[in-house]
């Protein structure tokens, strides 16, 4: 099976989204969330045209126009125009309290079984202190059967379905959409319409001449090195801008997949 | 029911051409919060923000940058991109044909259906084929002014169109750079059995996203004024290197 490619040797940074424990049966494994997508190399940032600063997605009040720290931010239901139900990051955990630092391998699947639909976001799970071994023997048995662990887990406001199997030395976690989400195909199938065999046999013979073996590192490159080449000549015309070193600003905000891989492309940007 | 019809294209290949329409696959639906100041309880808005000046930026001062190393940039106006936008098209293109299991799912990005349009006959000599010799089609198009690249699958009844993510954007499981810890025969022996016993065949209608339910009732119940108890979250303990076949030994014991 061919490997996604390395990124040009440099090293990913990784930051940690989620930390809790891994379990199957009476074994338990402390690991860490991390992500497994970062944007592709050549990707584009917002920048304030005055100072040429990067620009970050905050959350402002539109009352005083100022950005509002994240601990003084909470999560709110709408009932009505203006109305809210308010609700903490506490009582959101006690809605699962079993769930949301646990990753429980209810059953193990064939990962051949699973219908690619069900496929969402991919992320890596890593061993924290003193779980080596025992993710080292799940990575193992893992790869020599061919299986996966299913599991549910609550992050921020979403329970999450996942599938965690491994991939080279490390657990693969991608999160599965629920079978409540995927659309019917029924009305979109062709119909009854009958073939002659010779039509499909003749589709047969053109499929076999274009037989390869899947390798996406071309189909990346390409798409790079056609961006680079009028990138290359644009800075040779126009040269770079600097932009001021900024402050750090403390992140602790609501947890959300979604808001924390934001946060990292933001970072992963930063760190290329 | 499937939804609308996203985008209308041909595949081709060959002296093959398809015509087909673009349905979403899959649709979320979830209870979704707003995030308001704690004080006032005012609704807060998100906005691009000044990361030096720590102050909400108007459009009009927004700029695009390529960072071509750690903090300097060039700056590119969007009609630059435009010269390295596609032309647009309405071909799904198919290079080659793969086994379907040579794809890894940490590719698989969004899926879309394919609803044939007339003539049918090229789409069911095109499903049929590629269901009989479990072949995915890698391809590429263009949709909205942005380039895709995919795989062209059969599914049960339909083709579909799985969009793929680029091998640049996937952090390789290599550069985590994990510890190759040495296993006893033993251990990787019941691990192994223990899967075994625990394997069911893939069952997703089996899971059922209840926890929309329960934060429905959460919200209901804090709509009454009733209090909420808050429970700590379960934390299980490590299981610890050396009792780690112990462990093993008394879990296929307790599934067996």
């Amino acid at each position: 099976m061919p490997k996604p490619s390395s990124n040009q040797g440099k090293e990913p940074a990784l930051q940690v989204i989620w930390t809790g424990t891994i379990s199957f049966s009476l074994v338990a494994i402390p690991v860490q969330l991390v992500r497994a997508v970062e944007p592709g190399r050549v990707s584009f940032r917002m920048l304030h045209s005055r100072d040429y600063s990067p620009l970050v997605r905050r959350m402002i009040c539109p009352k005083e126009e100022k950005i509002v720290p994240p601990d003084e931010i909470i999560r709110g239901y709408e009932i009505g125009p203006g109305k809210y139900i308010l609700v903490t990051d506490e009582e959101l955990e006690s809605v699962s309290p079993e769930r949301s630092r646990t990753i429980e391998i209810v059953e193990f699947i064939d990962m051949k079984d699973v219908d690619p639909i069900y496929y969402d976001h991919p992320y890596y799970l890593v061993p924290a202190k003193g779980g080596e071994k025992s993710y080292r023997l799940l990575v193992e048995v893992l790869r020599r059967t061919n299986k996966a662990g299913l599991a549910k887990f609550v992050l921020g406001e979403r329970e999450y379905l996942v599938a965690v199997r491994s991939m080279a030395a490390a657990l693969s976690l991608i999160t599965l959409h629920y079978s409540e989400e995927t659309l019917s195909d029924e009305e979109l199938a062709p119909g009854e319409e009958t073939i002659k065999a010779e039509e499909t046999a003749r589709m047969k013979k053109i499929i076999s001449g274009m037989a390869a073996d899947f390798d996406p590192d071309p189909y990346a490159d390409e798409r790079r090195k056609k961006i680079l080449k009028l990138l290359k000549k644009l800075a040779k015309e126009r040269g770079l801008v600097e932009a001021p070193a900024a402050e750090e600003e403390d992140q602790e905000g609501p947890a959300d997949l979604v808001a924390v891989l934001e946060e990292s492309m933001r970072r992963a940007k930063k760190s290329r | 029911m499937a939804g609308r019809t996203l985008w209308k294209g041909t595949i081709s290949f060959g002296a093959v051409d398809v015509p087909v329409k673009l349905h979403a696959a899959v649709r979320e639906e979830r209870i979704s919060f707003h995030l308001l100041h704690r004080r006032d309880r005012v609704k807060l808005r998100q906005q691009m923000v000044c990361a030096y000046e720590k102050a909400p930026v108007p459009p009009e001062e927004q700029a695009r940058g390529f960072e071509w190393e750690e903090g300097k940039f060039l700056l590119v106006d969007p009609a630059d991109i435009e010269r390295t936008e596609p032309e647009e098209s309405r071909t799904i293109e198919v290079h080659q044909f793969v086994k379907t299991g040579q794809i890894d799912p940490v590719f698989l990005d969004r899926l879309y259906y394919l609803e044939p349009e007339i003539p049918l006959k090229g789409y069911i000599a095109l499903l049929g084929a590629m269901r009989e010799m479990d072949v995915a089609g890698i391809c590429t198009w263009t949709m909205r002014k942005r380039s895709y690249f995919g795989a062209l699958q059969a599914g049960g009844k339909i083709l579909r169109l799985n969009a793929l993510r680029h091998a640049d954007e996937v952090i390789s499981a290599e550069s985590l750079d994990l510890p190759d810890i040495p296993l006893a025969e033993k251990e990787l022996k019941i691990g192994g059995d223990l899967i075994a016993q625990l394997t069911a065949p893939f069952a997703p209608q089996k899971f059922e996203n209840e926890h929309q339910k329960k934060l429905q009732d959460l919200i209901d119940k804090k709509a009454r004024g009733e209090r909420i108890a808050i429970l700590r979250p379960r934390r299980l303990k490590p299981t610890a290197p050396d009792k780690l076949l112990q462990a093993l030994e008394a879990s296929l014991k307790k599934v067996a």
